[in-house]
């Protein structure tokens, strides 16, 4: 395993404070919800584990060996699914197979086509990186079933990022959008609520 | 390539500045070394930002002399004087795209302008076969992307992301190549830097290639050439209504692939490009089709 400081990004030195600043601005950075639709979404999330492990490994140390609390992998979207009438394509999705689970959702005849379908198909091509269709099909989704978390939350965040107000964004300051740090003050208490990590 | 990536000069320290000056200059230095001296004309920012990003993520730090500029020999420059194959590289990538522009110029051109490009193309063809030895991927890359995007052309019906492909998937490629041709300082597998690396291209060509359909739309929707945003039927008054949210989404997804490499070398440089200017591009040329004055311009010249 990797120096949990360095992964962090502080020094051994570091107070604890300075500890939970940088956690707290790296969870924000990598936090799933901002890679949800990207093709790199696996990525970012080992990511977000790594840093997770680091911080909780930090926070046992610091308490002289207490008990260590963290259950991994707790942090985020996933595992998060519902009923599902598609279990196969979201596997496929998961696992980067994004033509076979295309194949299974165009087998799908017109008129039964729910609104999962159209999010599901707006995965598969956020994850290609034609973001325009799937936007079109995110809409779709979110306006067939607004009040599915889910599909609200896919339609918000590429929102966001075409207004350019993804907190992903504001980890370095160059001016220019105040409307990022709302944002990235929303994300982050969503952060915190979502994991629960106040232990240092 | 368009000449969009480019830095925001005001946000960046004068150091800073300075190695990204140095960086110009060497890759132009370069172009003189591997093709003509002539070649250093077709510098451009795009390629510029490609050997920084190699030289950024690259495990060697390279070093810099100070010298003189060929073309000012008032101005002082530094030049790398380490291993320069990430310079070479990009001087392959812009021979070979200039070449390839210079053919769709020539296609593309009213007859005096096409015969000026005519004259060009023996020299730009003996500059590219260069190239095409020595770096055959750069090459087959750019070729596999004029191909691809004549055919997307021909198609009446053709949409956004579609039109975006072949320039987006020339970016993904040859940003992949990366990790194959040089040993990067990242923390974590081969396997993954690819692909962190791909999806970084793949939304810079995408960004770059809408940027340009933006830049053009007046232009192209006159002359009646190919353009996604007229294919589209958007209209000058709710262009940039459209556009904005295509052109964000994109950056954004920039910015969050680059995000997951480890912190680099150059990281300040890399980031006031992606965070600042490229932020200031868009605005920018999306001006002109809105009555709104035009802000800061970012035209500086090194």
């Amino acid at each position: 395993m990797k120096n949990p400081y360095e992964v962090l990004g502080v020094s051994e030195t570091a107070t604890d404070d300075e500890i939970k600043t940088a956690y707290r601005n790296l969870a924000k950075k990598y936090h799933p919800d901002n890679y949800n639709d990207s093709p790199l979404a696996d990525v970012a999330e080992e990511k977000m584990k790594e840093i997770n492990e680091a911080y909780d490994t930090i926070c046992d140390m610091r308490k002289n060996g207490g008990s260590s609390s963290y259950s991994s992998g707790s942090y985020g979207a996933q595992g998060s699914y519902r009923k599902t009438s598609y279990p196969d394509v979201r596997t496929y999705i998961q696992n980067g197979r994004l033509n076979d689970a295309e194949a299974i959702l165009n087998g799908v005849s017109a008129d039964s086509r729910d609104a999962e379908w159209y999010f599901l198909m707006g995965m598969i091509f956020s994850r290609r990186g034609w973001s325009e269709q799937a936007y079109s099909y995110f809409v779709r989704a979110y306006q067939m079933e607004p009040n599915n978390v889910e599909f609200k939350s896919a339609y918000e965040n590429m929102n966001r990022r075409r207004t350019y107000q993804n907190p992903g964004y504001n980890t370095t300051d160059y001016g220019g959008c105040s409307a990022c740090d709302v944002c990235a003050g929303i994300m982050l208490a969503d952060c915190l609520c979502n994991c629960g990590r106040m232990c240092c | 390539m368009f000449g969009y990536i480019k830095i925001d000069k005001n946000s960046l320290s004068e150091q800073e500045y300075e190695q990204y000056r140095a960086l110009y200059c060497s890759l132009c230095r370069q172009l003189g070394k591997d093709y003509s001296v002539f070649a250093r004309m077709i510098l451009s920012f795009d390629c510029t930002f490609y050997a920084l990003l190699i030289m950024s993520l690259s495990a060697e730090c390279p070093e810099f002399a100070e010298g003189r500029c060929r073309f000012n020999p008032t101005k002082k420059c530094s030049y790398c004087i380490s291993d320069r194959k990430a310079l070479s590289q990009a001087a392959a990538l812009s021979v070979s795209s200039a070449y390839f522009k210079l053919i769709d110029n020539i296609n593309d051109s009213k007859w005096y302008k096409r015969l000026f490009y005519r004259i060009l193309k023996p020299v730009f063809s003996r500059w590219r076969n260069k190239a095409k030895e020595k770096y055959p991927f750069i090459d087959s890359c750019v070729e596999k992307m004029m191909i691809a995007q004549q055919k997307v052309e021909s198609d009446a019906c053709c949409d956004i992301d579609r039109a975006a492909h072949p320039t987006a998937t020339m970016l993904s490629e040859i940003c992949e190549g990366i990790p194959e041709s040089f040993h990067l300082k990242q923390s974590f597998d081969k396997q993954k830097q690819k692909r962190i690396l791909n999806t970084f291209g793949y939304f810079l060509g995408r960004w770059i290639y809408l940027m340009d359909a933006a830049d053009d739309f007046e232009k192209d929707l006159k002359s009646g050439s190919f353009n996604p945003f007229v294919v589209a039927g958007y209209s000058k008054e709710d262009l940039e209504e459209h556009i904005l949210p295509i052109l964000n989404h994109s950056l954004s997804e920039i910015l969050l692939s680059y995000s997951l490499l480890d912190e680099c070398r150059y990281d300040a440089i890399i980031s006031n490009t992606l965070y600042s200017a490229c932020v200031k591009i868009q605005k920018n040329i999306l001006s002109k089709y809105t009555d709104q004055p035009v802000g800061e311009k970012n035209e500086e010249s090194i």
